[in-house]
């Protein structure tokens, strides 16, 4: 319960809209590194279909959980720290 | 060694066109960023990947059968022909055709949402990605060190073996 109440506070927006792989990857992983702090939260949003796989397999090698939110009109996913 | 091979990315490239510079650099980013340690060995004509004019990164579909060759521009019909299949391989021997490929090739990537060659090497030096000129063909092919990019290593395939994993090495 308590994970769910910090899903839904979302810090840090990165956008890779009409980039195609592996930017989507590479951005999520630059604003990780940026902001190292446990209690972020990332709203990725992307419009590579490639994604719909890639990001959660990112996510389970990073030790991160993820939420897809939606897939149209672009692809978002919510990822945070475990 | 500590890491296990898993952990690990090495890839020898040998090619020097534009088409296959980039699943290098596509393969070595993404592996960066999931933490995996990269190895890039650059031999032969690959050392055209770590010029830093990367003007001679081109690509032809002449002895190319595989390359798809479509027009990024024009109404939606001629965007849909494969100009590969559609014409005779003798066309592409034209004075000018590897420059008009090279420039359809370049704008369909960037209109597919790629990024510039430049720009992804960039990404795998800023990411970690480790990268070695292989000496004894920048020798062979006349270059200077100072012809490369920053950030590489010179050396040669002891060396590279050495730093890369028994068991892994992907050769492209």
């Amino acid at each position: 319960m308590l994970c769910f109440l910090r899903v839904d506070v979302v810090d840090i927006r990165v956008d890779s809209k009409g980039l195609a792989c592996p930017m989507p990857v590479i951005k999520l992983k630059k604003a990780l590194t940026q902001n190292p702090e446990p209690e972020r939260v990332f709203l990725l949003a992307l419009t590579d279909e490639g994604g719909l796989k890639d990001i959660p397999a990112f996510c389970q090698q990073q030790k991160l959980e993820w939420v897809l939110l939606q897939e149209t009109p672009f692809i978002e996913f919510k990822v945070w720290r475990i | 060694m500590s890491e296990s091979s898993s952990e690990q990315l090495s890839i020898i490239h040998t090619k020097g066109t534009l088409d296959w510079a980039y699943p290098v650099f596509i393969l070595a980013s993404t592996a960066a960023a999931m933490d995996k340690k990269v190895e890039l060995f650059f031999t032969f004509y690959g050392l055209n990947c770590l010029l830093k004019d990367t003007s001679g990164l081109k690509v032809s579909p002449l002895g190319n059968p595989g390359m798809v060759m479509k027009s990024p521009v024009g109404p939606d019909w001629l965007k849909k022909v494969d100009w590969n299949k559609a014409l005779p391989g003798l066309v592409w021997t034209l004075p000018g055709a590897a420059k008009l490929a090279t420039w359809g090739f370049k704008k369909q990537m960037l209109l597919e949402g790629q990024v510039p060659v430049e720009e992804l090497r960039a990404l795998c030096l800023e990411l970690g990605v480790s990268m070695t000129a292989c000496q004894m063909t920048i020798d062979l092919m006349g270059y200077q060190q100072s012809d490369f990019i920053e950030s590489i290593s010179f050396s040669g395939a002891a060396t590279y073996f050495a730093n890369t994993p028994k068991t892994q090495s992907l050769f492209i």
